[in-house]
């Protein structure tokens, strides 16, 4: 079986990286591969890359509000497209009604800053294997 | 050694500080009976300038208040300075939005959902015309962490024409030439353009706007993507020591310029340690500044030190324990003797400061310096035992490692082959990992945590949002039409002959676009393109000349 392929970037102009290197480096440590984006991506741009890498969940780091917006044209998007690829968000600004509203609209998964770390790859490994299986 | 409570706990009780020197459980006249006063600590006001930078006077000490804003557009931050300074702030600290920190303009398709959110988006001279409307600007220190070229040329056109001799303005802007790529600011100027733009604007502020610190060495920002102090002030010391040399190759007198270098340093929690590197960094530069560059006046010697309470050490958890934070942060500076303090705000980990958690950050300066008496005495804690080891172990420290960094080869280099970028990866994660494993304690954190479902003290507050400022786009479509089309293709083509000559100052021409009302993010383009760069770094749009 081929280890979980996971992208990892962030959104629009948030700068703030911190947290995309970490879990990159966390989720490598766990054994996934991460296709890594880095900064300045809009929608489009990380769809393209989530079907030319043929990842299995999409990860993204959110230290601004930006995502509050960009996270409807990105499920839109795969939605148009046919694609089933989990959108998980994370990042310190990410607040508990934030995460209750994001999941609402099909986020699959969201860590605030109240999240353990080790929470986060074990969540991943869910639901790539509940997309696989 | 008794265990109490947590690992996190006990981990903090561990012999060492938070940069990893090793710390004795009590230090003794034996730690300092080598402590040459005269040669390393000096009155303060005298060489080396260890107990700070001036005399001591009968009126005791004192240091300037603002407090960070920046919201919306520049008339929405304009009422927050306004707000402030009826409060008794004593200076503006302005801080733009992402697209403004990335050189870009509002309209930029990458920016729309980032206008005005976290920081003041300022693009035009219009926009700082709006910013400082109202301020007395020969009577208030600006300090700006905005594109140092931007912010110089605003300030200086703003002030000639209200009248207000730019020789009188006081203030800073940072600088941020060597680490912005790596650490949130990213330009997408190749280095050479960086450095040069720099140095141009220290010098053209040196000229035309000689009280103002053109020159502010950031290393808040670097030291709060997680270095630790030593690395912060080591890092620090390579850009300033690369700057003086650039400057000084083309032939600028070091005492034309050194006087208005400043120095922008964080304070984390590790109290002691902070105020060792402050007292540290004043001895590190007096040294270099005389002996290395030969500086002669009193003035470049004595740096002038201002600084930011740390965002990093604050929480989204609990975020009411993060005023106690910016009040023991900024008491430590205080102690230190640093010419200004910026508390960051209750609800950093959030947002830019609400209104409220601006107040509580300013009340807590003005509670410090009103009611604690520390400023009557200079450098209070001078002579104590502990604190003198632990500033001569910190000059070591960052000596040693700026000196280690240098030998690696010519910091431009490093800094363009992304040798940074990798030290600033690593201590990231290391910062993230330290807190993992709880061997860095934090309330709320990994230590004294609390049910979600009970945290909810200034949790309304901290968490309130507010929506982009997206009229800035149809704002800045009218200001496209309106302007003379002639008078700014004419000043951006002469910027962009300039820039690709690779000679001669471009500030000037950058100065003349600016108030031909073009914009900061056009300006850039061409500067870019001068470098043989695309225009717009993320390929979104054409270049208008």
């Amino acid at each position: 079986m081929r280890p979980l392929r996971v992208l990892i970037g962030t959104l629009g102009l948030d700068q703030h990286e911190v947290g995309a290197i970490a879990v990159a480096r966390q989720l490598r440590d766990a054994g996934m591969e991460v296709v890594y984006l880095g900064r300045f991506n809009l929608p489009p741009a990380i769809v393209k890359a989530a079907v030319d890498e043929t990842v299995d969940v999409i990860g993204l780091s959110c230290h601004s509000w930006e995502y509050l917006y960009y996270v409807d044209e990105l499920l839109g998007l795969l939605r148009e497209r046919g694609l089933d690829i989990p959108v998980v968000l994370g990042g310190s600004v990410i607040t508990a009604a934030d995460a209750r509203a994001l999941e609402a609209k099909g986020v699959a998964a969201t860590f605030g800053p109240t999240t353990v770390a080790e929470e986060i790859p074990e969540a991943i490994r869910r639901l790539g294997a509940a997309r696989a299986g | 050694m008794a265990r109490r409570g947590s690992d996190a706990e006990a981990s903090m009780t561990q012999g060492q500080s938070h940069s990893g020197i090793p710390l004795k459980p009590v230090y003794t006249p034996a730690d300092t009976a080598g402590l040459d006063y005269a040669v390393r600590l000096g009155d303060p006001g005298t060489y080396p300038y260890t107990r700070g930078r001036r005399p001591a006077s009968a009126g005791g000490g004192g240091w300037i208040q603002h407090e960070l804003s920046g919201e919306g557009a520049a008339r929405r931050s304009n009422e927050q300075f306004r707000y402030l300074i009826a409060h008794g702030a004593t200076g503006v600290d302005v801080i733009g939005d992402t697209p403004t920190m990335a050189w870009l303009d509002p309209d930029h398709p990458t920016a729309r959902h980032a206008i005005g959110t976290q920081g003041v988006s300022v693009c035009h001279l219009g926009d700082y015309r709006d910013l400082y409307e109202g301020l007395p600007l020969d009577r208030i220190t600006l300090s700006h962490s905005l594109p140092a070229p931007f912010a110089i040329a605003g300030l200086y056109l703003v002030a000639r024409e209200r009248g207000v001799d730019p020789a009188g303005l006081r203030g800073s802007t940072i600088q941020v030439p060597f680490y912005c790529e790596d650490c949130s600011y990213a330009t997408h100027m190749p280095f050479a353009l960086r450095l040069r733009l720099a140095a141009d604007s220290i010098e053209f502020a040196a000229r035309e706007m000689p009280r103002f610190h053109a020159f502010l060495e950031d290393t808040y920002y670097i030291s709060d993507g997680g270095l630790d102090a030593v690395e912060e002030m080591a890092l620090g010391f390579v850009e300033i020591r690369y700057l003086v040399r650039e400057l000084l190759r083309r032939g600028v007198a070091i005492d034309r310029f050194a006087p208005r270098i400043a120095i922008l340093v964080n304070c984390r929690m590790d109290v002691f340690e902070e105020i060792a590197k402050i007292r540290a960094t004043r001895r590190i530069f007096a040294r270099m500044m005389r002996d290395e560059f030969g500086a002669r006046d009193p003035r470049s010697l004595a740096v002038n030190v201002t600084s930011h309470t740390s965002g990093l050490t604050l929480t989204a958890q609990q975020p009411v324990n993060n005023i106690v934070r910016g009040a023991v942060q900024a008491l430590a500076l205080a102690l230190a003797g640093v010419q200004a303090i910026e508390i960051s705000a209750f609800d950093e980990a959030f947002r830019t400061p609400s209104p409220e958690a601006h107040l509580v950050a300013l009340r807590t300066q003005q509670t410090i310096q009103v009611e604690t008496g520390v400023t009557k005495v200079a450098d209070p804690l001078g002579g104590a035992y502990y604190v003198e080891a632990l500033t001569d172990e910190m000059e070591r420290r960052i000596v040693e490692l700026a000196a280690r960094i240098e030998a690696k080869g010519d910091p431009g280099a490093l800094c363009d082959g992304g040798w940074f970028r990798t030290l600033f990866q690593n201590a990231m994660e290391r910062h993230a990992r330290e807190l993992r494993e709880g061997r860095l304690g934090q309330v709320g954190v990994n230590v004294h945590r609390m049910a979600e479902a009970d945290d909810t003290l200034l949790r309304e507050v901290a968490e309130r949002k507010f929506e982009p400022c997206r009229e800035r786009v149809d704002e800045l479509r009218e200001l496209r039409r309106a302007r003379d089309a002639e008078r700014v293709r004419a000043t951006l083509g002469e910027l962009r002959r300039v820039a690709a000559a690779k000679t001669g100052s471009l500030m000037t021409p950058l100065v003349a676009a600016f108030a031909a009302g073009a914009t900061m993010g056009e300006i850039t383009g061409v500067m870019r393109m001068g470098y043989g760069v695309p225009y717009d770094p993320l390929g979104h749009t054409e270049a208008p000349v």
